[in-house]
């Protein structure tokens, strides 16, 4: 992204502090896939992530004022996503739960659609649900600041440095969180591939 | 079996490395073949990661949330903001400055006698011609006043 981008979110933002609904939606739409998938990674569960994602875009707007532009934007957007998503998790209100084991086939509430349509492609699809339930059980057994910290990486792309101000550590810490992270992915990707993975009625 | 280089090989992958450390752990991977298996182990999960596909989230959530914004309550700073305005003011202004007069020209001067506060004695106070007239009688509570002031309803009734 760049400094003019950042530049400009930072400008939206301290229009949205000043009541601007037009700037907030702006943001919202710049935004709003990238923390729907956060929440979703996180919880492991579409209907969660979508609210989730609503609670965390209003205590955005709620707690414009609180922004300064010294901060990158989307580091604040995700101090405020995973301080809401721990805080829930902590609470009890949402239970991580990737996937599950329990979800009998063919439901896969939990996961995102594998590529293809019927028959388009099966052995592809399969191999995408496979993986996507290894990833998913990974991650389900994970500390919560793993997983943040693993899902800000991964499928944000964002840097350790950034990570680190969102979650409140050390760079230190967090490169230490995603090394754990990664390789307990990793070895749920090694099985798979070695067929050794747990079938999903096992997990 | 954890070897002390294990724990940057993710950063490695990551390109997170200050250059320093990465060239440091580039050697040692030319020599501890349990680090060269721990990295392509990583790297390979790296790569896989990116074949899952993006979460899509619903079109509706953005509406969703707008309907929240507009259900949230006015925060104090905007409360304050519409009555600091001057078409709000100004009036105000006017009806505070009469109020002001009117408190002056009737309020109380130092003369005034302690407010009454207990009721029987604001009991005494509304009565207090019927106290008087009774003074002798030795009657001081409101309820002997009562049955004073109500002597004719017994004459009647007997």
């Amino acid at each position: 992204m760049s400094d003019v981008d950042v530049d400009s979110d930072a400008q939206a933002m301290l229009k949205v502090a000043a009541g601007d609904r037009q700037a907030f939606a702006w943001l919202f739409d710049r935004y709003h896939g990238s923390v729907a998938r956060f929440a979703f990674r996180f919880v492991g569960d579409r209907e969660r992530a979508e609210e989730l994602t609503q609670d965390i875009f209003v205590k955005l707007y709620r707690n414009a004022k609180a922004y300064k532009p010294t901060a990158r934007f989307k580091t604040f957007l995700f101090r405020v996503a995973t301080n809401h998503c721990l805080n829930e998790v902590r609470r009890g209100e949402y239970r991580v739960s990737h996937t599950s084991s329990e979800t009998p086939e063919g439901e896969e509430t939990g996961a995102v659609e594998m590529a293809g349509p019927d028959g388009d492609m099966p052995d592809q699809a399969l191999a995408g649900r496979e993986l996507e339930r290894a990833v998913g059980e990974a991650l389900r057994n994970m500390s919560d600041r793993e997983r943040a910290a693993f899902t800000m990486c991964r499928f944000e792309g964002m840097a350790y440095r950034d990570i680190a101000e969102a979650l409140e550590a050390s760079e230190a810490a967090v490169k230490s969180l995603i090394h754990r992270a990664t390789l307990a992915v990793a070895r749920r990707i090694e099985e798979l591939q070695a067929g050794t993975a747990p079938a999903r009625s096992r997990a | 079996m954890s070897c002390f280089f294990e724990e940057d090989l993710t950063a490695y992958v990551d390109g997170e490395l200050p250059p320093a450390r990465r060239a440091q752990v580039e050697a040692h991977l030319g020599t501890c073949a349990g680090c060269r298996a721990t990295h392509a182990l990583l790297s390979n999960a790296v790569t896989r990661l990116t074949e899952l596909p993006a979460f899509e989230p619903s079109p509706a959530t953005r509406r969703a949330v707008l309907a929240k914004l507009d259900a949230l309550p006015e925060p104090w700073w905007e409360r304050l903001k519409r009555l600091l305005r001057p078409s709000v003011l100004v009036p105000s202004v006017g009806l505070a400055a009469a109020v002001a007069v009117a408190l002056l020209v009737v309020s109380p001067g130092p003369d005034a006698p302690p407010e009454l506060a207990d009721p029987a004695v604001m009991e005494l106070a509304a009565n207090l011609e019927v106290a008087e007239d009774y003074e002798l009688l030795g009657l001081d509570s409101a309820e002997d006043l009562e049955v004073v002031a109500n002597l004719h309803e017994l004459e009647v009734a007997q």
